[in-house]
């Protein structure tokens, strides 16, 4: 019984993440794009509980899709997406750059469905009791991935001290 | 200890339905004490007292046409209310109201789900809650609608990192983010509201301008917006929305009753494991009189300084608060 609701809710959750997917980058409207997109993460998040990933998928839905999208959907309102022409395709770097992000895709299933038929993909790993909580993730951030953290935060530093200029500048025109 | 599945959705009816409940008191009792702060009357016609106004309040707003404006966006225009009255209902499930009992050899837990992430849920949770003013605001094809979706946008962004801020002191000295092991760490000794008391001003400051209440009802102000986001909106719909953030408010109070004032706990003591229950609802009418006391009593920020408050002076604070914090539990 729990086996077989656990398969009927990665299945609902795995088609929702396609079918969202598809959607962000095919309707019109951005305002509906972005609302796919905010589906998507949520459906990810979902994915994520079902590996046993609470902590992740609570933060998942907390930075992306709850502030992360916001500021997408603020913008998106603001400018007023609905009069908006379609868009009408790139200059061709960025269809080389989607052809090219299509290959890598389509090797990486190829490369995992020929792991699955070679057997190699069967034993399920190995998931205990701390998996995923906070404190074990807490510990892994500043051991093994402290680095990979301390980058992130001055990435994120340096995104605010940008706001924070581009947004003075402007003012300091505006008085002039 | 296990606990069944059935149990689980038992509480968790009880649970939403008693919230609702307490909603609808909450409206009486609200324009019941600003009338007597303004020495007037209130609601008394409906039943002595005026104790059936809120179900003549329910039965009028079911009795209103669903009209749909023209312009709206039919979908979203219907999802917003649903998206905002969902969002504030869930953070109940994660909140601890008492010890656990045992029912006839049946084991019912004091809190409908138990998580370690509980903190972290009730946030990610609260975030998406901007979402049904975004859509309700922006389906409705309307100028005030937008512009009070936006400040509401605005507002809920900026204050919410001082409100997440304000509780990391908390976090720090509980050594979790499970809210029943929070309220443990409070048994028997001081409160969290003691050695946090700048965590907790700011989380009720920070709380006040999440729920958009006086002095921060910015997002709804008349003279300016009309009604904010909920302009277009009419009947029951309008009702969801006012329902929302009168949750909003009961489930912030809750969890400030959980983080800084013992949770279910009495002071000092514990009696009986059924007195739980109460000495929480006693914490929490405190807390919500506390609500309606600051709206009869402080004027509307002017849209500045609202801003200037909650980044300059706010934000900092709370950063100092979780520094400090940090530094003394990792010396003490």
């Amino acid at each position: 019984m729990a086996g077989f609701l656990v398969w009927v809710i990665w299945f609902a959750a795995a088609a929702a993440c396609l079918g969202t997917g598809v959607a962000v980058v095919s309707f019109a409207n951005p305002f509906y794009s972005a609302l796919s997109l905010i589906g998507n993460l949520a459906s990810l998040a979902v994915l994520y509980l079902l590996l046993s990933a609470e902590f992740l998928a609570a933060a998942q839905v907390l930075v992306y899709a709850g502030s992360v999208m916001v500021m997408f959907l603020f913008v998106l309102a603001y400018l007023g997406g609905r009069a908006d022409a379609p868009w009408a395709g790139g200059p061709p770097l960025l269809r080389t750059a989607a052809i090219v992000a299509a290959v890598a895709l389509l090797v990486e299933i190829v490369v995992v469905l020929g792991l699955a038929w070679g057997d190699n993909l069967s034993d399920p790993a190995e998931v205990t009791g701390a998996f995923g909580s906070p404190a074990a993730i807490g510990e892994l951030l500043v051991t093994d991935h402290l680095l990979a953290f301390e980058i992130t935060s001055i990435v994120l530093l340096v995104a605010a001290v940008g706001g924070v200029v581009l947004g003075t500048t402007r003012e300091k025109e505006a008085t002039e | 200890m296990q606990v069944e599945w059935w149990v689980s959705v038992i509480q968790a009816f009880v649970v939403i339905n008693l919230v609702m409940a307490t909603f609808a008191y909450l409206t009486l009792a609200e324009r019941k004490v600003m009338a007597r702060m303004q020495l007037r009357y209130g609601p008394n016609r409906a039943g002595p007292y005026g104790l059936l106004q809120p179900i003549a309040d329910l039965l009028k707003l079911l009795h209103k046409e669903s009209f749909v404006p023209t312009a709206a966006v039919d979908r979203l225009y219907l999802l917003g209310p649903f998206l905002a009255a969902f969002t504030a209902l869930v953070t109940f499930s994660v909140i601890p109201y008492g010890p656990g009992w045992e029912v006839g050899g049946v084991y019912v837990p004091g809190v409908v789900a138990d998580l370690d992430i509980a903190l972290v849920l009730v946030f990610a949770i609260g975030s998406l809650g901007a979402y049904g003013f975004i859509l309700g605001g922006w389906a409705s094809d309307s100028k005030y609608a937008l512009l009070g979706s936006m400040r509401t946008c605005a507002q809920l962004v900026s204050y919410e990192i001082s409100l997440a801020l304000s509780v990391i002191g908390v976090v720090l000295m509980a050594g979790t983010l499970s809210l029943t092991e929070i309220v443990a760490a409070q048994a028997g000794t001081w409160w969290f509201a003691a050695p946090q008391l700048v965590g907790l001003v700011v989380f009720l400051i920070a709380g006040t301008a999440e729920t958009s209440r006086a002095p921060f009802d910015l997002p709804e102000a008349e003279q300016e917006l009309v009604a904010g986001y909920h302009t277009e909106y009419g009947g029951m719909r309008f009702g969801l929305y006012s329902m929302s953030e009168y949750i909003h408010l009961i489930s912030l109070s809750a969890l400030c009753v959980t983080l800084f004032l013992g949770g279910w706990h009495g002071p000092g003591f514990d009696g009986p494991s059924w007195t739980g229950p109460i000495w929480f609802v006693a914490k929490l009418a405190v807390l919500l009189y506390l609500f309606i006391w600051m709206r009869t009593t402080l004027p509307r920020l002017r849209y500045d300084q609202l801003m200037r408050f909650g980044w300059k002076v706010l934000l900092p604070v709370a950063v100092l608060n979780a520094a400090v914090t940090g530094i003394l539990v990792v010396w003490l």
